[in-house]
């Protein structure tokens, strides 16, 4: 069922075209991510299903109700803020009542759900203090109980974690998770940190200069991006230049490039000639001594499970305790970099074969 | 070695700085507290050596029906330019923080132009207009209103800088939670400004109690406020009568500041 719909909605601010035909389908209980560079247009985005915003066109439903012309406070949204946006001088307790006060819940229902939310959080015993008494962290999960104690329809996050220490974030990112799909809710996300939506993510918008790039899951946006933007922003990625040889399969292309003949996987209905661009992730590519390559690759070759073999000189290596890279120089002059894991013995100017599968490629339209 | 000698240096100046600033208030706060000494005088002319401690001109002061009048009309325009003031400078504030976009900057200008423009011009100016307008200054409502053009920039810009300071997310976390805007403006936005008003108000009273230009060229006939009661005494007499009044308005002034103490703390100050 869609809980949400976001259909064809644009904003403008005078010459600027800030949301360009935005259309999002959301499902009951999904979390959803807007993740995008700023200026892409994701706030804004939140901003027009809050209601603080109003699109130009589109319309925005909740469930079947049209609430493109809705007050926010007539939406049933609950909001957390990047500043957090307590009321200073209300205690946490007044601050998780503030919204059950204005829905004229009863003062015991009111106790019942603000001591159950807190207890949700892990703040019981913090209903007295006032929020400058919190630590940054304390304060977040405040801001998330007093959106989710009125039992909104839908839970707004506008780049929640963004003001917190490196540590706390990656506790609060399973933190927020892990609450969500206890409670159900369905939720959008605003971010710009690929990692973020990566880890807490049903489905990802990935957005740039007020359009849609790609909508998916992270698996599909990780392994089957849809252009070169979209791989570069999330995660790291190799691209190598070339042409469509031969379609092998519905999906399956053979690419000649100026390293030579690469076995690829890509989006099908790729037309022969057609130029594209092979993505290869640093951590599905093997990296062996030159010679001993050598005879894996004609094993591999023997076996014809499609293993593709490059050589080149290890220009660079980058050590980072756990995860090492290397950079490699391919005879076409194209730089990869490649994952080592925690042991590396090769060093810089070796020549080495770097391997990779078809199937860990995937083709990009160029 | 140098470097604990400058230290020595440092401190020398460090004291002598401390000595300057010390010297310049004791220069500055001498006369009123030679005023309130006086006022406590017992002794018949405003002078020393000082004979006794006795509230004589106090009540001197307050059985003097002129005086009592004075003090009372003084505080009644005071009274009436902070509540005014406390409204439109409030809204003006918000008007301008919020609302006003292309013109911003010269509304904001205009808004205080009664602290930039010397207080007599600002008189003289409505005095003429009074006159044109045929009110002239047979009402309290001229001087009234001069009283509030000049104080009003002080509740402008304290709520201003309030507003300025004000984390706007949280009147957008209100409205999410379902309250309308004037549920948030009373529960969200004026909690957070309140400071700011009641800063602006007191000073907007300390200010009108004491303006004394406007007060001269606006006051209708047979109506002083004290400043000019107090002029008009001093022409003729030379009792400490005069240290009384002017220790009252002393006092009113450290009690305004003692209650922006109490109750919004003197830090939220901002000019």
């Amino acid at each position: 069922m869609t809980a949400l719909t976001i259909d064809r909605i644009n904003k403008r601010y005078g010459n600027l075209h800030i949301l360009k035909d935005i259309s999002i389908p959301i499902a009951q209980g999904e979390f959803v991510s807007l993740l995008g560079p700023s200026g892409c247009g994701k706030t804004t985005t939140l901003r027009c299903i809050a209601g603080f915003e109003r699109p130009d066109s589109g319309r925005i439903l909740f469930g079947v109700r049209d609430v493109t012309h809705a007050l926010p406070e007539q939406r049933d949204i609950g909001m957390v803020f990047q500043s957090y946006a307590l009321f200073p001088h209300m205690t946490v307790a007044e601050n998780l009542s503030f919204g059950l006060e204005v829905r004229k819940v009863s003062v015991a229902d009111r106790q019942r759900r603000i001591a159950e939310v807190l207890a949700m959080v892990r703040l019981e015993g913090y209903d007295k203090r006032y929020p400058r008494e919190l630590s940054g962290g304390q304060q977040q999960r405040v801001a998330l109980a007093r959106a989710l104690v009125i039992e909104p329809s839908v839970l707004l996050l506008d780049e929640p974690l963004a003001n917190l220490d490196a540590t706390l974030r990656d506790e609060m990112r399973f933190f927020i998770r892990d609450l969500q799909q206890r409670v159900g809710i369905t939720s959008i996300y605003v971010t710009h940190d690929q990692a973020e939506a990566m880890v807490m993510s049903d489905k990802i918008v990935v957005m740039s200069a007020g359009t849609i790039s790609q909508f998916g899951s992270p698996r599909e946006i990780y392994e089957r991006p849809v252009s070169q933007s979209v791989a570069g922003f999330i995660g790291r990625s190799n691209t190598i230049s070339g042409k469509i040889a031969e379609a092998l399969g519905q999906d399956s292309y053979k690419v000649e490039t100026p390293c030579g003949s690469i076995g690829t996987t890509g989006p099908a209905g790729l037309a022969k000639g057609a130029e594209v661009k092979i993505m290869i992730r640093p951590e599905n590519i093997r990296t062996l001594r030159h010679d001993a390559g050598i005879s894996r690759q004609q094993r591999a070759g023997e076996a014809g499970h499609g293993d593709n073999a490059l050589t080149g000189a290890v220009v660079n290596s980058i050590y980072q305790g756990s995860a090492n890279q290397l950079a490699v120089k391919l005879g076409s002059g194209d730089r990869i970099v490649v994952d080592v894991g925690g042991r590396n013995p090769l060093d810089v100017g070796e020549q080495v074969t770097l391997r990779f599968a078809a199937r860990d490629t995937w083709l990009l339209a160029s | 070695m140098t470097g604990s000698s400058s230290g020595v240096e440092k401190t020398i100046w460090d004291h002598l700085f401390t000595a300057l600033v010390a010297a310049i208030y004791i220069f500055l706060m001498f006369p009123i507290v030679l005023v309130v000494l006086l006022s406590f005088n017992s002794g018949e002319f405003l002078a020393f050596p000082l004979e006794g401690f006795s509230l004589r001109w106090f009540e001197a002061l307050f059985s003097n029906k002129r005086f009592l009048d004075a003090t009372l009309y003084s505080i009644q325009i005071a009274a009436t330019s902070t509540i005014v003031n406390g409204v439109i400078g409030t809204l003006a504030a918000i008007y301008v923080a919020r609302h006003a976009t292309v013109f911003r900057d010269y509304i904001r200008l205009v808004m205080t132009a009664p602290l930039l423009v010397p207080e007599i011009l600002t008189a003289i100016a409505l005095l003429f207009y009074f006159y044109e307008i045929r009110i002239g200054t047979d009402y309290s409502i001229g001087i009234q209103i001069g009283h509030i053009v000049v104080t009003f920039p002080y509740v402008f810009l304290n709520v201003s800088s309030a507003l300025f300071n004000f984390d706007r997310s949280q009147e957008e976390a209100a409205r999410s939670l379902g309250a309308g805007g004037w549920m948030t403006f009373r529960r969200v936005t004026l909690p957070a400004i309140k400071p700011g008003i009641i800063t602006g108000c007191l000073f907007a009273f300390v200010i009108s109690f004491d303006i004394f230009n406007i007060s001269l060229l606006l006051k209708s006939i047979g109506k002083n406020t004290l400043p000019l009661e107090l002029f008009d005494y001093l022409r003729f007499n030379f009792d400490p009568t005069a240290a009384a009044i002017a220790s009252l308005s002393i006092f009113m002034t450290f009690a305004a500041i003692l209650i922006i103490d109490r109750t919004v703390g003197l830090r939220s100050l901002r000019f």
